[in-house]
């Protein structure tokens, strides 16, 4: 990838910008100035509470993805190698999906209290809406001539699937994969924000509530830095594993 | 006297009469290039061209793959400048598009807008040229008419042939009212029936409204077909290889001027000129 | 389109799906501290809509995400225009824009109650704040992506620069500009139910938390199943304005 010198310029005004302007707006409660924010940030690394932090975050978000991840696939395989199943549970798909993730927080809070059970449940939740409906997609709309060998060869149903079809849509799975993880990662910071007393979303939150804006500047910039990472990572490892293939499948 | 010189003589001589009956457009020049060159990344694309159109004129190129073709034609639109030489539109100096020279595009699928309706889509040029709103739906009605789309104004590209496109898109570029045609390969994407009624329905709209065209294909026999005259062009770098008077009568027919033995010279002295540029 | 027979179907098994549910509370096979049948959450429903303030919970969530979702809409079109439709703004903004998109909008919400406190600021701020990227990326790249033999088709009709942005570019973005808006939507009522929770303002994201605290499931599920309301019509709204828009697409 080309790195554009331009793309550094905005960020770099911003930093010297808010530094300037913090600096002669005085101390605050809401706001720190870079320099500050860059201090708090390297104390709570040496002091490891970021890295606990950091840890119980992706585990749960990594926990959540395996599970919804393993559902979506194996349901969106399901609904889109069988048609008629895929008819029946339209519906039923149809109303349950708009339910937002943070709307099953309290279930999950009475049902499993606080820690990372009820945040790999919502995570979970959400990571099963974009496997299955990528999935069956991607199933659905496997090359029909791949379908026709398969019957010419004389494979049976499984096989049918698991030599033929889940090959075929696979570059368009480890798509939805990818942006599965990005949901896990939103929806367990959100999760730990709105109620969830551990990992990033807790540490931005204490910050916060005590009075320290560099330290939680510090964790806003951090979490920033990990999604971005996750991002990068994931979307290399596409290229990598799928090259072009992986390209055509972002189309719509 | 060998065939090439005696066609061009054959040519000279009729050329007068050509000239009286597209309305008398005569010997004024609408479009004039004088040493045109064009580089493009350091390479030269088109190399000292001279080129003169006159008005009511209908002049072809043709060329080899690579010789500059489309971008004589860009030049001559003003969508492009070049690096060395003038080009003058009607003794001015050209500086960029204008709105009464249109340009119609050989991907007609990528040059009309897919959200808008045939209607809507002749309607862009009269919203360009500032037409007042009432005036419009009678004008795009017409327009549509003219290219044998009167029924068609309610649907979408996407609905449409290939055929239909491009004759919407000759439909919005009639709407320009423009005394030129910039043609880059219109037809060229179409199978050949509906390139033949779109080559005589583009002579009918030449000799009604004595438009001048400057049309670029790479098919032979439609270049000596359509044309008063046809340049070919020689590549790497693009520059002028032969330049022949087309002097078939007019109207032409698609079975009796392609039968005809001036015709036929005309293809084979052409098809010579490529086969020798291709070398 | 999906036949007759085919939605009937969707709706038999729906039906049975709820009545599995149904017998599954009555054999209490899950405590009905957490899992109310749905008898008991219809009933809640109906009695917090007529006798308690549940209908005016739902117009709080419907209100937050509606204000904070037109401010980032207007702002990211808006915004997404301008640097889309200049290569030199592009390549100067695009990338931080590429950065920030992962950040988890969540995470902005104690910086906006520092600024802001537990206001219904702060929840327009963050929604907004929450909402804006996918409809300023989408724009972005819809005026990126404009055909470039559109572009010459403008500037041989010689259109004014306003006009090939209302004409050309605005309308050629709009599919992308459409799916921007639908994304949108849906991060912003996630994050209004967030900020309601959080900061205690009147909405359904409060309603589910309080009635889960004091362990009244059936409220709780008759908030839950309004938030999929609003989600679902939100979804409609929003297909129906797409099919109508992008009717000249090929089938």
């Amino acid at each position: 990838m080309k790195v554009d010198a331009r793309a550094f310029a905005l960020p770099l005004a911003l930093i010297v910008m808010a530094e300037i302007g913090a600096r002669a707006h005085g101390p605050s409660d809401s706001l720190a100035p870079p320099s500050a924010i860059a201090a708090a940030f390297l104390e709570a690394l040496s002091d490891g509470s970021l890295l606990i932090a950091t840890r119980d975050t992706l585990a749960s978000a990594f926990a959540g993805l395996l599970v919804g991840g393993a559902i979506g696939l194996s349901l969106g395989v399901a609904l889109g190698a069988v048609p008629a199943l895929n008819r029946a549970l339209e519906a039923a798909i149809e109303l349950t999906r708009p339910i937002p993730s943070v709307a099953l927080v309290p279930i999950a809070l009475v049902a499993l209290g606080f820690g990372y059970r009820l945040e790999i449940a919502i995570v979970a939740y959400a990571c099963v809406w974009p496997l299955l409906l990528l999935t069956r997609a991607a199933v659905a709309g496997v090359e029909p001539r791949l379908i026709e060998v398969a019957r010419a060869l004389r494979l049976n149903p499984l096989a049918r699937v698991v030599k033929i079809v889940v090959p075929a849509a696979l570059p368009r799975i480890f798509v939805a994969f990818r942006l599965a993880a990005g949901v896990a990662l939103i929806v367990a910071v959100t999760v730990e924000i709105a109620v969830n007393p551990i990992g990033l979303g807790a540490g931005i939150m204490t910050a916060g509530q005590a009075l320290r804006p560099e330290l939680m500047l510090a964790y806003l910039v951090w979490i920033g830095l990990v999604g971005f990472a996750l991002n990068a990572l994931l979307v290399l490892a596409q290229q990598r594993l799928f090259g072009r293939a992986a390209q055509v499948a972002e189309a719509p | 006297m060998t065939a090439e010189t005696a066609t061009k003589e054959l040519g000279a001589a009729r050329l007068a009469g050509a000239d009286a009956r597209r309305g008398g457009a005569g010997r004024d020049a609408l479009i004039e290039f004088a040493g045109v060159s064009l580089a493009f990344a350091g390479k030269t694309v088109l190399d000292k061209i001279d080129l003169s159109i006159a008005k009511g004129e209908i002049v072809c190129i043709v060329g080899p793959s690579g010789c500059g073709k489309t971008t004589a034609l860009r030049l001559a639109s003003g969508l492009l400048a070049p690096s060395a030489g003038a080009i003058a539109f009607n003794g001015a100096p050209l500086q960029g598009p204008r709105r009464d020279v249109a340009i119609v595009f050989q991907d007609y699928g990528k040059a009309l807008l897919p959200w808008r309706t045939a209607a809507g889509n002749v309607s862009l040029a009269l919203e360009a040229a500032g037409t007042p709103r009432k005036a419009r739906p009678q004008r795009i009605g017409a327009l549509l008419a003219k290219v044998g789309l009167p029924n068609h104004a309610d649907k979408y590209p996407s609905q449409m042939s290939g055929g239909m496109q491009q004759r919407l898109q000759i439909a919005r570029c009639l709407a320009q009212e423009p005394i030129a045609l910039m043609m880059d390969e219109p037809f060229g994407a179409l199978d050949a029936m509906t390139r033949q009624e779109l080559q005589d329905e583009l002579l009918d709209i030449a000799a009604a409204s004595g438009a001048t065209i400057f049309f670029v294909t790479h098919d032979l026999e439609e270049a000596i077909y359509l044309g008063d005259r046809v340049i070919g062009l020689l590549p790497h770098p693009g520059r002028v290889g032969i330049e022949l008077k087309i002097d078939l009568p007019r109207p032409r027919d698609q079975v009796a001027t392609r039968e005809a033995a001036q015709f036929l010279r005309l293809r084979r002295e052409l098809y010579d000129f490529i086969k020798s540029a291709e070398r | 389109m999906r036949s007759l027979r085919d939605r009937l179907l969707g709706v038999v098994v729906l039906a049975l799906l709820v009545a599995l549910w149904q017998i599954v509370a009555n054999l209490k096979l899950v405590s009905p501290v957490y899992l109310p049948g749905p008898d008991r959450a219809f009933t809640a429903l109906v009695h917090g809509l007529a006798a308690s303030d549940l209908g005016a919970k739902l117009m709080g969530t419907i209100e937050h995400m509606i204000e904070g979702w037109l401010l980032a809409s207007i702002a990211g079109i808006a915004l997404g225009a301008l640097i889309g439709a200049s290569s030199q703004a592009r390549a100067f903004i695009a990338p931080t824009l590429e950065f920030l998109r992962p950040l988890p909008a969540s995470a902005i919400i104690p910086v906006a109650i520092a600024v802001f406190g537990l206001s219904p600021a702060m929840a327009l701020g963050v929604i907004a704040f929450g909402a804006i990227w996918p409809m300023l990326l989408a724009t972005i790249h819809g005026f990126a992506a404009v055909e470039p033999r559109l572009y010459e088709v403008a500037a041989a009709l010689r259109l004014s620069r306003p006009a090939v942005i209302f004409k050309i570019a605005l309308p050629s973005a709009l599919p992308d500009i459409l799916a921007g808006l639908r994304l949108g939507l849906t991060v912003a009522l996630i994050l209004a139910v967030v900020c309601e929770m959080i900061a205690g303002l009147n909405g359904l994201g409060n309603w589910v938390l309080l009635s889960a605290r004091m362990f009244r499931s059936a409220d709780l599920f008759a908030g839950v199943i309004l938030l999929g309301a609003v989600g679902f019509v939100g979804a409609l709204a929003l297909n129906i304005a797409e099919r109508r828009l992008l009717a000249w697409r090929a089938p």
